[in-house]
């Protein structure tokens, strides 16, 4: 309805106005942002516009109605999607350190491009194929201490080299019924303590570590659909205040949320992980 | 949310004992026997709705020189043979909107009542047409509110009003994929009398009362989806307009002019053909016409597009039947646009409702009343809906004005908080819609 990327203050609560709001057509964003990236090192934002299989880049302080600094969009992109259901196009994650972009794509794909690309680009890799085992909404981020990409599938952690190409297996695969590894819109790793953080069955946000593989339980885990009535979609992590966020909202198949309220953004102080 | 405000020792140190016996309660996180060692004064953390956490408490701590030390907390990376450490602590921060988000109005002009969708809290508010919240006045109330699991509603772009039937057509737009019909006297957790199973993306509705046929745009893929008016369950479309000759690019609002048999659609110009890689394209916003009976891959016979028509993110759509004058809800135009019915090309609109007097704040819904000669605007950015004379132009004040939150409410105009980053240079939280 209002495709809107709203900054708020850390500290924002109830009814607090955002700071600055990115809108308008020549933002050139579309409904359907199911994940998006904040550059730290570039101070950029990174978000598709999935109607129109496109990756459009931001200047980290965008506000109004300000158009992208570049637009990756094109036949050489190979971008395709956005088929409803499929969650493909509607999702991108940033590796700063290594300057690339990963996006999922049509048909179960992670597309990877650099970060500095612009217009009609090929992509610099495409993982995926029935050994990757990357199959429907699909959601990555990279550690680039550790050179691994984490892919969230079908209520899997599947783990890759980072420059992992084509059809190839994962080497390690977070999966099973004391893992409650579950799938979310987006997951974060948070490399200095070497953790894996995203949604477990159940309502819960869990910390997984990255050497973990097979049917292995989080190594923490915070009950957020118990303590809050809403189920994660979307976590992001301040590790400097030592907090988790995560996006919220409901849906009549699975969340009608006690307080009536739709939307929200709940943070939890989670020193532990950090 | 327990209020916790600097300086008030008595208030915090009451919330620290509520921690102490809740993290007590915890044995699988918190070993040992618990002391209470102090009682110190809250910090000022600058936010009334705060929660204090044992990170805020003291972050940096070592444990012994910490207040939470005398429950020797454990390690989670100790747990690695053992099981999972479950955190129950409550939350620090919320941000919520805790006021309806209007997405689209409609009124029933037999019966002199103003509907008003909300997305916020998934209802539908129903006021009295002469309702008037007067600066200095509270909100005002609702006469009913249509609202719980049973009515279907979820979140909803458009609401219509059948002026002979008074029945309530409402769409839904992201997770429910449907089109419900109430009675006109429906009211709280009322179950719609029927429902019509759509297409992903479905936006807004138009009628032909001469066919009795019901328009559906559909964003994307875009489409005009035109059913039976009657239609229910799986009942499929009459017919599709759609295909790349018809123009239809991230569709949103539509309006029918039942005297010339015209349909209108306009567009946000996003674009793509799903099934093959690399098509997606941008282009500036349109509205586009059609004959009433259009029917798959047909062209618009004309299409308003360009600089001049001020178009930025237009919502739904509304004609005067006497006039033919085509009314836009421009979203993040922060206004109110009409056309002439004939317009084409490069056009500027014949009267723009615009400016600091109209109180128009993120316009999405709008409705032409030709009975009592107004246009009425939904607004989301501020939890209202406001109503100008029909022939209204430039920077009027409303009539009246509908408010169901407090004045100079800023909404967060949230519609579905799927995801969010954080920005750690500003120490901002990013949320899209």
């Amino acid at each position: 309805m209002h495709p809107q990327i709203a900054a708020f203050a850390r500290l924002a609560g109830e009814n607090t106005p955002p700071v600055r709001v990115l809108e308008g057509q020549k933002t050139l964003i579309s409904r359907t942002m199911h994940g998006f990236a904040y550059d730290a090192i570039h101070d950029e934002i990174v978000v598709t516009s999935p109607l129109a299989q496109a990756i459009l880049t931001f200047r980290g302080g965008a506000n109004g109605e300000e158009p992208p600094i570049r637009v990756i969009q094109g036949p050489h992109t190979q971008i395709q999607g956005d088929y409803p259901g499929t969650g493909a196009n509607d999702r991108v994650s940033v590796d700063p350190v290594n300057g690339e972009y990963y996006m999922f794509s049509t048909p179960n794909t992670i597309l990877v491009f650099d970060r500095a690309a612009n217009g009609d680009v090929a992509p610099k890799r495409a993982l995926g194929g029935p050994d990757t085992l990357i199959s429907g909404r699909s959601a990555s981020a990279v550690d680039p201490t550790r050179d691994l990409l984490m892919v969230n599938s079908s209520n899997r952690m599947l783990i890759f080299d980072r420059t992992a190409n084509g059809n190839v297996k994962p080497k390690a695969i977070i999966q099973g019924p004391k893992s409650g590894m579950s799938t979310i819109e987006s997951f974060q790793v948070y490399p200095p303590k070497g953790l894996i953080i995203a949604a477990a069955q159940g309502g819960y946000i869990g910390a997984w570590s990255i050497e973990d593989k097979g049917d292995a339980p989080p190594k923490t885990r915070i009950p957020v659909k118990q303590l809050t009535g809403y189920d994660p979609l979307g976590i992001a992590i301040d590790p400097v205040h030592k907090e988790i966020m995560f996006s919220a909202a409901a849906n009549e198949r699975t969340v009608r949320p006690p307080s009536g309220i739709m939307n929200t953004v709940i943070t939890f102080s989670w020193p532990e992980i950090f | 949310m327990r209020i916790v405000r600097h300086g008030n020792l008595l208030a915090g140190a009451a919330l620290l004992v509520l921690v102490f016996f809740s993290l007590s309660t915890a044995p699988r996180l918190w070993r040992g026997s618990a002391r209470l060692i102090s009682i110190e004064q809250m910090p000022d953390v600058g936010d009334a709705c705060y929660r204090p956490s044992h990170a805020d408490l003291n972050p940096s701590a070592a444990p012994e020189e910490s207040l939470f030390s005398a429950f020797e907390p454990a390690s989670v990376h100790a747990q690695d043979s053992g099981g999972t450490v479950d955190v129950t602590r409550a939350p620090v921060r919320h941000i919520v909107d805790t006021a309806p988000i209007y997405s689209s109005v409609g009124v029933d002009t037999q019966r002199d009542e103003v509907y008003l969708q909300d997305s916020n809290m998934w209802s539908i508010r129903v006021f009295s047409r002469l309702d008037n919240a007067k600066p200095g006045e509270p909100p005002t109330e609702p006469r009913r509110v249509i609202r719980g699991p049973k009515t279907g509603l979820q979140f909803n772009s458009c609401v219509w009003v059948d002026p002979a039937a008074g029945d309530i057509y409402s769409v839904e737009n992201d997770t429910g994929d449907i089109i419900v019909v109430y009675p006109r006297e429906a009211t709280g957790d009322a179950a719609p009398k029927r429902s019509l199973k759509v297409t992903h993306r479905a936006y807004a509705i138009a009628t032909d009362e001469d066919t009795k046929e019901l328009f559906l745009s559909v964003q994307f893929p875009p489409q005009i989806a035109i059913y039976s008016k009657t239609a229910s369950g799986n009942d499929r479309p009459l017919r599709l307009i759609q295909g790349p000759n018809t123009r239809l690019a991230d569709s949103h609002g539509i309006a029918i002019d039942s005297k010339n048999r015209l349909l209108f659609v306009n567009n946000w110009g996003n674009i793509s053909d799903l099934k093959v890689a690399g098509t997606g394209r941008f282009e500036p916003p349109s509205i586009s016409v059609y004959p009433l009976n259009a029917d798959g891959d047909t062209p618009p016979l004309r299409v308003i597009q360009g600089p001049k028509t001020q178009l930025d993110w237009p919502g739904s759509m509304s004609i005067d039947p006497g006039t033919g004058d085509l009314y836009v809800a421009n979203d993040v135009g922060q206004s109110i646009l009409v056309f002439h019915n004939g317009d084409r090309g490069d056009v500027a609109p014949s009267r723009v409702i615009k400016g600091p007097n109209t109180r128009l704040t993120y316009p999405v819904g709008v409705f032409v009343d030709s009975k009592n000669k107004e246009v009425w605007a939904s607004n989301m950015g501020n939890s209202t809906a406001t109503v100008y004379p029909l022939m209204a132009n430039g920077d009027v004040p409303p009539l009246r004005t509908i408010r169901s939150a407090e004045e100079n409410k800023e909404s967060l105009r949230f519609g579905k908080t799927t995801a969010l980053v954080y920005d750690s240079k500003r120490e901002e939280i990013l949320v899209p819609n």
